[in-house]
């Protein structure tokens, strides 16, 4: 066997892109070897370095799109308000290493983290907005610190109450009553801030328009520890008794009566609610999504403490192991294999535990690849997901467009006169429309009726039934040069029907043509489909193709600040359409014998 | 050819008539009642009678009350005389309403001609001219790179780079609101605002055009006559500005009727990114506001144009190239 020819394989491709071409010198017999026409074209093919550089970008991007959605699945429901727009980063827990063995008090908020060392130290992580940067003086000692949504809170040592980021919606005004009370507790929820004093009572201040909290005044004076999620809060008096701050009856109101008087520790997530008793049983009551009602069997009896992110609850076990719960689609309810924990702390996605050496030991969300977009959903599983539905829109309307016009082309071409009018009549019709306002008028009247997936194949006929008409006349002005020869005549002599002799033997001499027709094609109903659901009129929410996740982009706010949501869709839409017809033009040129002229 | 010129209007006719039945069976088949959208606006302040009343008057306005096949051929009617329906978001005769985006649209195809001409021609030629050569394959990768971006995509890096990281142009419109001043200040004003849209517009037509020319080109260079005018000692511009680049213009007339429809009709995607106010976006809004009657017509109205401008074109054929036979 010969050696592998320069410019075939993949690393060939790269030293030709960086290195310049390498011109490779034959003998006279290789030089002019004789070799099948296929076998010409593959060479011709092989030799063209943007040729293969196209094929192999995408075959990588066909491999990514087509693979990794089983590691990175997409729940196409999944909305979250709380991590709309963040950008790029996977810093979410990364706390400083200063923290580590001298950590006093840490929390988590939507995208960022808060804590504070045992020296008073207050440190911060994550994706922070412009106002959480201004931390609070420095020269104060902070005992305990709260992370919320977009701002946060913190404790001095002399109970003083302070706090910094978001600072609409009255959030900045700490009540006056306050100031003169020592705090022993602060959280800092959903636009909305509490502060649990030392005698026993509970504060509430920020955005009341979104959320009201109504603190019972007759059991003020009585609290020993709240929790809250983005609606309301719980707490616990110091009769070990659960009472929930609501004005209206929620699921969080059936409080199972037999734990009343024996609750030593709450947490609430968006949905339900949880207690550990005396006894250190763990008791769920509430919505029960994501199994979170299902207390892991290793940890009922032993719970100690326990704390709840959005959708999940991790306890503290009385054997200093942790256990998680839940919803985990973050993974924030695997928790690790951890021994000697003294602390845990759960908020939003993510989840801090502290051993007793001081270790900080971490586990949920991170943070995204690839930012989120205006729904708080993660960018990449959608930019993976949209990649498979505009690789399958575009390969089966190219399916259907090259049926329509291999068909249609073929019967025009072989039968000519009134058949080859009328349908050359036709192809002229569906040509002389713009295509994109036709085909936006077809899916804006048929896709009124139907429901949102039914779209996408609706998108694919579409498109195929609208772009056959260059096809057709491809095939069919190849197929009128081949009718006269010889072969044909040979094939109707011997009695083959008319359909065995235009399928069977005309068709496979033009099948080149055609293949590089379709491919071209390929990237051109790729882009088509994406232009319709950039404007609107193709595949909607919540089904993400490559244009739709555009949709809207082109507004100055996101262009410039979050930058991710236009750059990367537009990078994976333009790199496969570039790939494609980079691999479709080496096409053209290997099967043009003119191209092999010296 | 007179004889091939009414062939031609006879088929013109017919293909007409038939893409005019396929297009009314789709208006007929939109949801919602058109008479009843009309009054959509005023339905909360009128009595039930009164709405009634005018439900009906709307109902005959619009000719509802009569058959399928009568509509048909009135609203085929009218559409040849040039009126064009109703709009029913706009509240005005199609016609009246299309003017000033008619005219935008026609301003800014026709002022992205000249660069993109100015471009393509003589880099189409160059590359024909040095096929084979670094510089050829150079330019083949980029402009194969510049035909496959989408267009929105080009149009939004545009805007990243020139409106919003460095603002030199608009992000968007036609002209500054309520701007008021001297025909010539309105002008620049509005030439300003089609700065980018207009670069978006050449930028996204240079890729394939270049390639057209360079492939009609190497075509042209190929063909007999070239080789006896080179042996005649002719000098190489002579050769091929003069022998091969007037008949590589001929499948150029190809090209010039697709210009000459998105002349009116205009790039959907464009005038939707920048908000100019011109066909492509008076088709999205139409469409968004249900307002199927102005959409169709308007798509009645591209391939009217379209038909003709086929014709057109294989008449020019024969009128560049004495071996084009017409029959």
């Amino acid at each position: 066997m010969s050696k592998k020819k320069y410019g075939s394989t993949f690393v060939d491709v790269l030293k030709t892109l960086f290195l310049g071409q390498k011109r490779t010198t034959l003998s006279i017999l290789e030089e002019e070897q004789v070799q099948s026409p296929y076998k010409t074209m593959l060479r011709n093919f092989q030799e063209k370095w943007s040729a293969m550089l196209g094929v192999y970008i995408f075959l990588i991007i066909f491999l990514l799109v087509f693979l990794l959605p089983i590691f990175f699945p997409m729940d196409i429901q999944f909305q979250d308000p709380t991590q709309k727009n963040t950008k790029p980063t996977f810093a979410y827990m990364k706390y400083p290493s200063k923290l580590k063995n001298s950590v006093a008090s840490i929390d988590g908020g939507s995208v960022f983290g808060v804590g504070v060392d045992q020296q008073g130290k207050l440190y911060q992580w994550g994706t922070l907005t412009k106002k959480l940067k201004e931390l609070p003086p420095d020269n104060i000692r902070y005992t305990q610190v709260s992370a919320g949504l977009d701002h946060a809170l913190a404790i001095d040592i002399n109970g003083k109450v302070h706090t910094w980021g978001n600072d609409r919606f009255t959030l900045n005004m700490i009540p006056a009553q306050l100031n003169s009370k020592k705090a022993k507790q602060v959280i800092a929820g959903h636009q909305i801030s509490l502060a649990l004093t030392e005698s026993g009572e509970v504060f509430v201040w920020g955005n009341t328009n979104l959320i009201t909290i109504p603190v019972p005044q007759e059991k003020q004076g009585t609290f020993t520890k709240i929790a809250a999620n983005t609606t309301l809060a719980v707490a616990l008096t110091n009769k070990n008794e659960v009472v929930v701050f609501s004005s209206k009856e929620t699921p969080f109101s059936y409080i199972p009566a037999e734990i009343q008087g024996k609750v030593i520790d709450i947490a609430i997530t968006e949905r339900s609610a949880a207690a550990v008793t005396t006894t250190g049983e763990i008791v769920v009551w509430g919505g029960d999504d994501y199994d979170i009602k299902t207390v892991p069997s290793n940890a009922q009896g032993k719970g100690v403490q326990i704390t709840a992110g959005r959708g999940h609850f991790t306890a503290l076990l009385n054997d200093g192991t942790v256990a998680s719960w839940g919803r985990d689609n973050y993974k924030q309810a695997r928790s690790p294999r951890l021994k000697n924990i003294v602390e845990v702390q759960s908020a939003y996605f993510q989840n801090y535990a502290i051993d007793d050496k001081g270790n900080i030991f971490t586990w949920g969300l991170k943070g995204y690849l690839m930012g989120t977009d205006q729904y708080g959903r993660d960018l990449f599983s959608r930019l993976l997901s949209g990649g498979r539905v505009t690789l399958t829109i575009g390969a089966i309307a190219v399916i259907i467009s090259g049926f329509i016009g291999i068909v249609i082309g073929s019967f025009s071409g072989y039968y000519g006169g009134k058949m080859d009018m009328f349908l050359m009549r036709v192809a002229e019709v569906v040509s002389a429309i713009p295509f994109l306002p036709l085909a936006m008028i077809l899916s804006a009247i048929i896709g009124s009726k139907i429901s949102e997936t039914g779209r996408i194949s609706m998108i694919m006929v579409i498109l195929g039934l609208l772009s056959w008409p260059s096809l057709a006349r491809l095939v069919r002005g190849q197929i009128l040069a081949a009718r006269e020869q010889e072969f044909v005549t040979a094939a109707k002599a011997i009695g083959i029907t008319e359909m065995k002799v235009i399928f069977k033997h005309i068709l496979p001499n033009v099948i080149t043509v055609v293949l590089v027709n379709l491919t071209l094609s390929f990237a051109l109903s790729m882009l088509y489909e994406s232009s319709l659901s950039y404007l609107g009129f193709g595949v909607n929410e919540p089904n993400a193709t490559w244009g739709n996740m555009l949709y809207g982009c082109n507004d100055s706010t996101v262009m410039s600040q979050y930058w991710w949501r236009w750059v990367f869709p537009s990078i994976a839409l333009s790199l496969t359409t570039v790939s494609i017809n980079m691999a479709g033009d080496g096409m053209r040129d290997a099967i043009d014998p003119k191209s092999n002229d010296r | 050819m007179l004889k091939y010129v009414l062939k031609r209007l006879g088929y013109i006719v017919v293909v007409f008539l038939i893409a005019s039945v396929l297009l009314f069976t789709l208006y007929k088949s939109v949801p919602g009642d058109p008479a009843r959208l009309m009054l959509e606006g005023n339905k909360a302040s009128m009595k039930p009678a009164e709405y009634e009343a005018r439900y009906q008057d709307a109902v005959k306005k619009l000719g509802l009350d009569k058959p399928v096949i009568v509509q048909y051929f009135t609203w085929l009617f009218n559409t040849l005389r040039g009126d064009f329906g109703y709009s029913l978001t706009y509240k005005m005769p199609v016609k009246q309403m299309i003017g000033v985006p008619m005219k935008n649209t026609i301003m800014l195809n026709v002022w992205s001609l000249i660069p993109v001409f100015a471009i393509t021609l003589p880099l189409g030629i160059a590359t024909a001219v040095r096929r084979g050569t670094r510089f050829d394959s150079s330019v083949q990768v980029i402009t194969i790179i510049g035909y496959s971006l989408p267009f929105f995509v080009i149009a939004l890096l545009f805007i990243f780079l020139f409106a919003v990281k460095m603002p030199i142009f608009p992000i968007s419109g036609v002209q500054t609101p309520g701007l008021r001043g001297t025909p010539l200040k309105m002008f620049f004003n509005k030439m300003y605002h089609m700065a980018l849209p207009l670069l978006v517009m050449v930028f996204t037509s240079l890729g394939g055009l270049t390639r057209y020319v360079r492939a009609t080109m190497i075509e042209a260079l190929r063909m007999d006559y070239i080789r006896t005018a080179r042996a005649k000692g002719l000098t190489e511009k002579v050769v091929i500005y003069s022998h091969a680049f007037r008949n590589a213009l001929i499948p150029f007339i190809t090209i010039m009727t697709g210009w000459f429809i998105s002349i009116f009709s205009g790039s959907v995607v464009i005038e939707r990114t920048f908000l100019w106010n011109g066909m492509g976006k008076v088709i999205i809004d139409a469409l968004n506001q249900q307002d199927f009657a102005v959409s169709l017509a308007l798509v009645m109205f591209y391939l009217v144009l379209s038909l003709i401008g086929n014709l057109l074109m294989d008449l020019s054929y024969g009128l560049a190239d004495p071996r084009v036979k017409l029959d």
